[in-house]
């Protein structure tokens, strides 16, 4: 067994977001549903997070409030002292496109653009991004970079999309089930890929998915249900994506 | 209802405006057709049962004095089934309050016999009786311009003598549907009026007791007309014929078949692209609601829907949106009908002219733009009702993009990433983005017609006020009189210049073509009317020979240079071989020019005219205009003024009001094809937009890949539209090129920028509307979904 990043970051640093007695609720009345109930949360830089739990246990809705796509309806939610709670829809614009790296179920690719031009996209709005093609090279697609993504797989769209994320060097990557559409040969390129840029970038890299095994490579393990925060395990030691067992 | 129909109604509800947009857009087409169709219809029924119920004669002549006997003799030839002899004349009248002095044609009605043909229809009072005096019938035009009532009393001078005549009823006829004055374009009902007056009284004012000056005939079934023409053509000639003629050179006659000949042109062209353009918008709106529904299609299949269940759903889809459409049609043709029916009141008289809907057009219109939008969306359908379930359920794979081929050229490398995204959609859907392109340049097309339908319009008649005639105002004298007559025009108050005119009525032959009309002689020098070339330019009138308007010379074939045989239809019926010396352009009626002097010498009658063009001094006008109405030996006054005053108070208004009813239909497509596409364009890009949005772009940055693409296509449109648009024009305008009217093509600048600025503001707010759309968006919604 190998084991990854000694150098684990740890709760001694100041953490990335302090959330508190974080609330969603949809509708009111009776129809009112509570997505998320009090959840209290640090997040700290480098650390990578899998978030577990049920369909409807909140997950998503936790990582729509950390990625500033949606507002709770109470509590705290704190990034580096922004409140994101009280910011308006211009705040949070900024604040997704200067700090958070986004990767989805189903890639949301730009259909119309090459790998590269849907990396270049997002370098052309940042403050310091890397290059289009450092970014395909961490994820192993320079050779596909001129392709649009009806000519690549699966696993590739998803790897283009995650240096979409990364290129612009983002301090928090919020990963939505990123292999719930992958087999497991593709997802395991695709996780190496998420895993190598929270080792070599030291971005705080939030995993949402059903997989409970994919739990293992992550420094921390949250456990959400019926919108509450039931259980944290924190990895002695985070294994390599290859060592998962599936 | 079936579950699947209640589905049906949510899906429209969710789609409302797009279903409205293409709804309104086919409306228009059709509210277009059935109001034309149906004024046609109007126009027809009430003109051929008006024709039947007076005797509507079917050949006149005009003469100068023929005795009672000849209309036996008239009845005996052959084919003819009944005769009506009558005197028509032209007096000059006074009537209080009015400046300018007034005509009148005063007709003839027997005093004893029952009028045969061109029967009265009285609408007021009471018909002339037997051995009334100084009693006359006033047209419904004339009188209602001047509030005229049975009892009331008008002055007019009869062979010189001025009558107080007392109004005793209010009348129509056949023969004065439209009532203008002779060889006028426009109608004045202030300065001129039908009257009608017992035989014995007019014979006598005017020394024609026991003749007639005019003779209206109807055929017997299979009769020739041709020889019926001939055979009193040669009677007449003894007596001062000026040649007869059948119904289709009837001036009234001929206004009302020109009035239907230009609503069957309108009523076909233009609709047509309306409803071509609605048949597009249903397919584009069906296609992407059934690419949306992918999934629902799928499990309703998978739920045991047969594929017809499917297919039949989506064609009632269609089925609701083309309702709306007819519904909204007829309803606004039939509003629109009916006000314009009453427009036409101001220019054609009948006893009813009732709007008769045209339910054949209604029907046929509403069938025919169904079936269209139903062929057009029936591909769409069939492939719904072809996809396997299983294929429907699962998220489709990525849309397969190439570079664009303008990425390709050396601006290439300068384009932009939301360029590229808008060129490389453009080109991946060819056939959607052409037939967009195509629809938004229909849209700036039909944007043009009406405008270039105004500007020709203000073109004619500047050209033909402004450009050709000087005058102030033209007179004609009671008979053709020595050419010192024009000295007493000159002595009249406030005439600062006046030219001589003599007008003849010939008939012009070439090979086997003819025409007859007023040959107009003009003095060598003369500067009140002028001859123009098509660059405008004025040109001397040649000293021997005619100048032909183009448009005679087209009717009878000839061309500068060539022959034409001249039959002069009054006084001495001499006939001539002319050289056509050249040709002017002109665009009212058909008019021939030539020289005063070389007419005379012609006619072999000396120094004569029949009437002089004068300007008159402003401070004078009044002086003038008394000693007009004073003027015994003159039969008609023409102010200029007068005449441009009319036609903006009827003419003008009816065009605007077409005009405005044409332009508001083009601007409801522009704004129709316009939004549909935009709304369509963010259905399509729905999920590629929230996901910018979620990478951090602004709201501006993302609409703006947005409104590019349409900016493209609008663009594309635009010079394709605008030329698109002159094109039909000028097709339209051809085809209402008729010998009374014709239209040039006037194109200019404002119109385009009109058709521009309403397409730049359509295309603006649709995308305005699409990027509001687009900012309440629920970005994670919109995220999820695989499709």
């Amino acid at each position: 067994m190998c084991v990854v990043a000694a150098d684990s970051p740890s709760s001694a640093q100041d953490p990335l977001f302090v959330v508190r007695g974080l609330t969603k609720t949809y509708g009111d009345g009776e129809a009112a549903v509570h997505a998320l109930v009090g959840v209290d949360l640090d997040l700290f830089p480098g650390e990578l997070v899998v978030l577990l739990g049920a369909s409807g246990s909140g997950k998503s809705t936790l990582l729509n409030n950390l990625g500033g796509l949606d507002t709770p309806t109470s509590g705290k939610l704190n990034y580096r002292g922004w409140s994101l709670d009280e910011a308006d829809q211009e705040g949070l614009t900024r604040y997704r496109r200067d700090v958070v790296g986004f990767v989805f179920q189903f890639y949301n690719l730009i259909p119309s653009l090459t790998a590269r031009e849907n990396v270049a996209l997002i370098t052309e709005v940042a403050a310091d991004p890397m290059s289009p093609d450092d970014a395909l090279a961490l994820v192993g697609l320079t050779d596909r970079r001129n392709h649009f993504p009806a000519q690549l797989s699966g696993g590739e769209q998803q790897r283009v999309a995650i240096a979409r994320a990364i290129a612009k060097r983002p301090e928090v990557l919020l990963c939505d089930e990123p292999t719930g559409a992958l087999d497991i040969h593709t997802g395991i390129t695709v996780l190496d890929a998420v895993q190598r840029i929270n080792r070599e970038l030291g971005t705080l890299t939030v995993i949402i998915t059903h997989n409970a095994a994919i739990a293992a490579m992550s420094d921390r393990v949250l456990t959400l249900s019926d919108g509450r925060l039931v259980g944290q395990k924190k990895n002695p030691q985070r294994l390599a994506v290859q060592e998962l067992q599936w | 209802m079936t579950h699947l129909d209640r589905k049906l109604l949510r899906d429209l509800r969710t789609i409302k405006s797009q279903a409205l947009a293409v709804a309104l857009v086919m409306a228009c087409g059709l509210a277009m057709m059935v109001m034309t169709r149906s004024l046609i219809r109007s126009l027809e029924t009430a003109r051929s049962e008006y024709y039947a119920r007076n005797r509507f004669a079917e050949v006149f002549a005009g003469l100068k004095r023929a005795p009672l006997s000849l209309v036996d003799e008239i009845a005996r030839i052959d084919g003819v089934a009944a005769v009506q002899p009558g005197i028509a004349l032209q007096v000059t009248l006074d009537i209080p309050g009015l400046p300018e002095p007034a005509r009148a044609e005063i007709n003839s009605v027997p005093d004893r016999a029952v009028q045969q043909l061109n029967r009265l229809h009285l609408r007021s009072g009471h018909l002339l009786g037997l051995g009334s005096r100084h009693e006359i019938l006033v047209g419904e035009a004339f009188a209602e311009a001047h509030g005229l009532q049975p009892g009331a009393t008008i002055s007019a001078i009869l062979n010189g003598r001025k009558l107080a005549l007392r109004v005793a009823g209010v009348a129509l006829s056949p023969e004065y549907i439209f009532e203008s004055p002779p060889g006028a374009a426009l109608p004045d009902n202030r300065t001129f009026g039908i009257f009608w007056m017992r035989y014995e009284e007019i014979a006598e004012a005017y020394s024609l007791k026991g003749g007639f000056n005019k003779v209206s005939l109807t055929l017997a079934p299979g009769a020739s007309e041709k020889h019926v023409i001939a055979e009193l053509d040669r009677m007449l000639v003894p007596y001062g014929g000026t040649g007869a003629f059948d119904r289709k050179d009837h001036p009234s006659h001929i206004r009302v078949s020109d009035e239907i000949r230009i609503l069957q042109v309108i009523s076909f062209g233009f609709p047509l692209v309306f409803l071509s353009v609605a048949a597009f918008m249903t397919n584009a709106v069906m296609s992407r609601q059934i690419h949306l529904q992918r999934e629902q299609i799928a499990i309703l299949k998978a739920f045991g829907f047969t594929d017809w269940q499917v297919g039949l759903h989506f064609f009632k889809f269609t089925l609701a949106i083309v309702s709306v459409g007819a519904l909204l049609g007829a309803v606004g043709g039939m509003l629109l009908g009916y006000r314009l029916v009453d427009m036409y009141h101001l220019f054609f008289r009948f006893p009813r002219l009732d709007f008769l809907v045209s339910w054949g057009t209604l029907f046929g219109a509403a069938g025919a733009s169904s079936a269209t939008a139903f062929v057009g969306v029936a591909g769409v359908v069939k492939r719904a009702m072809r996809l396997p379930p299983a294929q429907a359920m699962r998220p489709e794979a990525p849309a397969d993009y190439r570079p664009a081929l303008l990425e390709r050229t050396r601006f290439g490398a300068r384009m932009t990433l939301s360029v590229r995204m808008a060129l490389r959609n453009v080109q991946r859907k060819p056939w959607q983005s052409f037939l967009t392109t195509v629809a938004l340049s229909l849209a700036a097309g039909i944007l043009v017609i009406p405008n270039a339908f105004r500007d020709g319009i203000r073109y004619v008649l500047d050209f033909q006020w402004d450009l050709i005639q000087h005058e102030t105002v033209s007179v004609r004298l009671v008979e053709p009189g020595p050419a010192r007559a024009l000295e007493d025009f000159r002595h009249l108050p406030g005439v600062v210049t006046a030219e001589p005119m003599r007008t003849v009525p010939v008939e012009f032959r070439a090979g086997s073509r003819s025409r007859r009309l007023g040959l107009v002689g003009l003095p060598a020098n003369g500067d009140l009317t002028r001859i123009l070339d098509a660059q405008e330019h004025p040109k001397p009138i040649p000293a021997h020979g005619v100048v032909l308007s183009r448009k005679l010379a087209e009717v009878l074939g000839v061309e500068r240079g060539g022959l034409l045989h001249v039959r002069v239809l009054a006084e001495k019926r001499t006939e001539a071989w002319l050289p056509v010396t050249d040709l002017a352009e002109d665009f009212a009626g058909i008019i021939a020019y030539m020289d005063l002097e070389a007419m005379n010498r012609m006619l072999h009658s000396g120094d004569e005219i029949n009437g002089a063009r004068l300007t008159i001094a402003g401070g004078s006008w009044s002086d003038f205009l008394e000693a007009m109405k004073n003027s015994p030996r003159t039969s008609g006054v023409v102010i200029k003024e007068a005449m441009r005053d009319s036609f903006r108070k009827t003419t003008a208004e009816s065009i605007g009001l077409l005009q405005t009813i044409y332009s508001l239909f083009a601007t409801v497509v522009a704004f129709g094809i316009a939004y549909n596409s935009a709304r369509i364009s963010l259905s399509e890009r729905q999920r590629e937009l929230a996901t910018l949005r979620v990478l951090g772009f602004s709201q501006a940055e993302v609409g703006g890949v947005l409104v590019m693409e349409m900016v493209i296509l609008a663009a594309a449109s635009l010079p394709v539209g605008l030329a698109f648009g002159s094109l039909l024009a000028g097709g339209i305008l051809h085809s209402v090129n008729t010998e009374t009217v014709r239209l040039p093509l006037v194109l200019t600048g404002a119109n385009y920028a009109y058709s521009v600025l309403v397409m730049t503001l359509a295309t603006t707010l649709s995308l305005w509307f699409a990027c509001r759309k687009l900012n309440r968006l629920d970005l994670v919604g919109a995220l999820k979904a695989p499709e």
